[in-house]
């Protein structure tokens, strides 16, 4: 009991003081003169919060379950703010990276009384996506394409990138199952959906995170 | 649009290219005012600077609500950004519920919540007075300003309406909503002006219109909390007891945390005289969103009920909560002293008012309570001549301005209880006779107190008096309208009101006098909405009602309609 009342202390106070870190980083990121290792330093440390907060959100679902905020999000903007805010979308290793949303690829079924906006809980659907952006960075030769799909009773967000796909040695490996765990509880959190990840049919790995919105 | 002035932002102070501002034409975020409040400095400085890199270039921080309320006397702010947990005692939501109660907040300023992670569920599902967004903290910046610029996009959208609101003229709310609404190309705010021009209908008490904006949001959105709600509200204002429970328990079927539901039903068993109900809602209400003010609806219901013990708790949970924060109230005292007493227990009460709450000024309607239950508990530990001397004082206390109900009631059963027959009834008729609005709540106090003084026989005489006096006082206002003695007609009217806001002679005599008022003095606009507003309350408590149709025909007459 003791102990993980501490530990509880002691991972809220690692990600709090990771936190300010993120923003003090982010401050100095203004400077003009920054040199390229404050610019790393600040996405590494983005992502281990990152990392953090997905192990923490996961840690909860599965101590408390998982209660959804559900508010009405517009999914363009949504997967645009996604990309704009990611840690991963500065790429890696500092090649140029293109990272977008797949403007063509959208459908948004015929009659939808509000398409293009669903009720969903907006926090929770960005950590999942944005775990599934980390993946897809980490593989990706220099193009990663995210878009959805729009159902009477459900939501279906695509992430897509250029790298090997799965079935080849160097391809994306489940690496922790953290992150498809975590996906699997946001799924749960909606009431329903699924998440996969498989080959795409033009080669690379595509993520798929289908949540209900009846 | 103008252009951005170049003022001292963080940004040039540290050098800084500045990024390129403003996705939306309207952001002028340079133009804001923002109050930053968190305990902790290291966050509430991260904030403070994410807000002065974006532009804003009057950031205020502080790190507690008391603070918070001192700023927001003087300043309008345009963006809070309130820390979730700001102390112990009072945590973001008890001060977005605090300040929405107490009309503090102006319908243009944009709260925001900042949580972390572990409360973010919690505070998300319990809260019917939502902040206009959460963020988690600290968030990057990039995150903050796509959020901050979709909120005063919406503020923006929403201009005309919610100048309406801080103006309280809720008719301009409806027509500016129903303008807003009609516009094509802002289809996504749509919720947001059907909310506003439902609250507005609320504020108007325009019941059936209120009902049909809700549907409306029903047939875009029927799983939002708040639209169910509301749509509930407005099903119990138009006397449907029964749909409004039954939508407030699919609430709560959808959203088991969701607090507003849990209190609906206790207003509703409440009117259904259904006491013991209301208190268990109540009950679990507290439970998911422990608030002081909670906590003392909860320990009165059990006083009322007879559950001592359970009042004891509920009002020392109310007194611990509150302590030290905005929300501390002297009555709290008062409240727990009576129940010490009327547990047996004189000298807990003794010292809970005369040590806890000796800070507090002993005059008026405090003062008089205290010393009456000091009374009482002196008298029960066998002190009489203390008793009788805290009587004399508490009596010596009372003005014609703070003879209030509860007061009267308190002050009624220490003289009932120190043998003071006449006295203690004549107060106790005053305690219902001045009750008002509240007067099933003080009915049901005022026999709680003679009972326990063993008065039961006298209890329906008590209450039944303030009824044969608003009968004297409606005679009285005839025989002087009579006279176009109108002023002192209106005198007598008021006071027949003040004991029964919704009895019908007393509004028939007042919507009489109005209008034979107009007819002599011509149309005076102050006299003219009276006159509307005792007809519409008239029409809403007795529909078709011959002689209100006859009043509204007069009416046309008069006013040449």
């Amino acid at each position: 009991m003791m102990k993980e009342a501490l530990s509880t202390l002691v991972i809220h106070d690692i990600k709090n003081s990771l936190a300010l870190l993120e923003a003090d980083l982010e401050q100095l990121n203004h400077h003009p003169d920054m040199p390229e290792e404050a610019r790393k330093a600040y996405q590494r440390c983005s992502e281990l919060k990152g990392r953090l907060v997905s192990f923490l959100t996961l840690y909860k679902h599965e101590q408390f379950g998982l209660r959804p905020n559900l508010a009405e999000v517009d999914l363009r903007e949504f997967l645009q703010d996604t990309l704009d805010v990611s840690p991963s979308a500065s790429g890696k290793h500092g090649h140029a990276f293109e990272m977008e949303v797949d403007e063509a690829r959208i459908r948004i079924a015929p009659g939808m009384k509000r398409g293009g906006t669903a009720l969903l809980d907006e926090y929770l659907t960005g950590v999942a996506i944005e775990s599934a952006l980390n993946n897809a960075v980490r593989y990706a030769a220099g193009n990663v394409r995210v878009w959805f799909e729009q159902d009477a009773d459900k939501v279906t967000f695509f992430v897509q990138d250029d790298g090997p796909g799965l079935h080849h040695p160097s391809g994306n490996a489940p690496s922790t199952g953290v992150g498809l765990a975590l996906c699997k509880a946001v799924v749960e959190a909606h009431g329903g959906g699924d998440v996969s990840l498989s080959d795409a049919p033009e080669g690379g790995a595509l993520f798929r995170l289908a949540l209900h919105t009846a | 649009m103008q252009e951005k002035s170049g003022a001292n932002t963080m940004a040039d102070i540290i050098g800084g290219t500045k990024p390129t501002v403003i996705s939306s034409e309207f952001i002028q975020f340079d133009k804001f005012t923002a109050l930053v409040i968190d305990d902790m400095g290291a966050m509430r400085h991260a904030l403070r600077s994410q807000l002065e890199w974006m532009g804003i270039n009057s950031v205020k921080g502080v790190s507690n609500a008391e603070e918070a309320l001192r700023q927001l006397e003087i300043y309008q702010f345009d963006l809070i950004l309130c820390d979730y947990n700001l102390n112990k005692a009072s945590s973001g939501q008890h001060f977005l519920e605090y300040l929405r109660n107490e009309h503090l907040l102006s319908a243009k300023t944009i709260f925001v919540m900042v949580t972390a992670e572990a409360e973010y569920a919690y505070v998300a599902n319990a809260a019917e007075f939502a902040p206009d967004d959460y963020i988690l903290k600290p968030c990057p910046e990039k995150k903050l300003r796509a959020r901050l610029e979709r909120l005063f996009d919406r503020r923006h959208f929403l201009m005309p309406a919610l100048t309406a609101m801080d103006a309280k003229d809720y008719a301009r709310v409806v027509s500016e909503s129903d303008r807003l609404l009609a516009l094509e190309s802002n289809e996504r705010w749509q919720m947001a002006a059907l909310r506003l021009k439902a609250e507005a209908q609320h504020a108007l008490h325009d019941v059936t219109n209120m009902l049909a904006t809700y549907r409306q949001a029903l047939a875009l959105h029927d799983n939002v909390p708040w639209v169910k709600i509301g749509f509930a509200r407005a099903q119990r204002m138009s006397g449907d007891l029964e749909g409004a429970a039954k939508s407030a328990q699919e609430i709560i079927e959808s959203h088991p945390s969701y607090v507003a539901a849990y209190e609906l039903l206790a207003d509703i068993r409440l009117e259904l005289h259904d006491e013991e109900g209301a208190y268990e809602m109540a009950t679990r209400a507290a439970e998911i969103l422990p608030t002081a003010r909670r906590f003392r609806t909860t320990s009165e219901s059990a006083f009322l009920l007879g559950k001592l013990d359970d009042a004891k708790k509920n009002s020392e949970a109310a007194i611990k909560l509150s302590t030290g924060s905005i929300t501390e109230r002297p009555d709290d005292f008062l409240a727990l002293a009576q129940i010490q007493t009327d547990l047996g227990e004189p000298q807990a009460a003794i010292h809970t008012l005369e040590k806890l709450a000796r800070k507090y000024a002993e005059k008026d309607e405090f003062g008089i309570s205290k010393n009456a239950i000091l009374a009482q508990a002196y008298f029960d530990s066998g002190d009489e001549d203390k008793a009788k001397k805290y009587l004399e004082r508490s009596q010596r206390l009372i003005t014609p301005d703070n003879n209030t109900s509860a007061a009267m009631n308190r002050l009624g059963k220490a003289a009932l209880k120190l043998g003071d027959e006449i006295l203690g009834l004549k107060l106790m008729t005053q305690a219902v006779q001045a009750s008002g609005k509240e007067r099933h709540r003080i009915a049901r106090h005022v026999t709680k107190s003679m009972r326990d003084t063993g008065r039961h026989d006298q209890v329906e005489d008590v209450i039944d008096a303030g009824q044969r006096r608003i009968l004297v006082l409606v005679d009285e206002a005839h025989k002087l309208m009579r006279s176009a003695h109108f002023e002192e007609a209106f005198g007598k009217v008021n006071e027949a009101l003040a004991i029964h806001d919704e009895n019908i002679e007393a509004l028939l005599a007042a919507a009489q006098l109005h209008l034979l008022w107009l007819k002599q003095d011509g149309m005076d606009e102050e006299i003219d909405e009276r006159a509307k507003h005792y007809l519409a309350t008239l029409d809403k408590l007795v529909p078709q009602n011959e002689k209100v149709m006859a009043f509204y025909r007069f009416y046309d007459q008069i006013s040449g309609a």
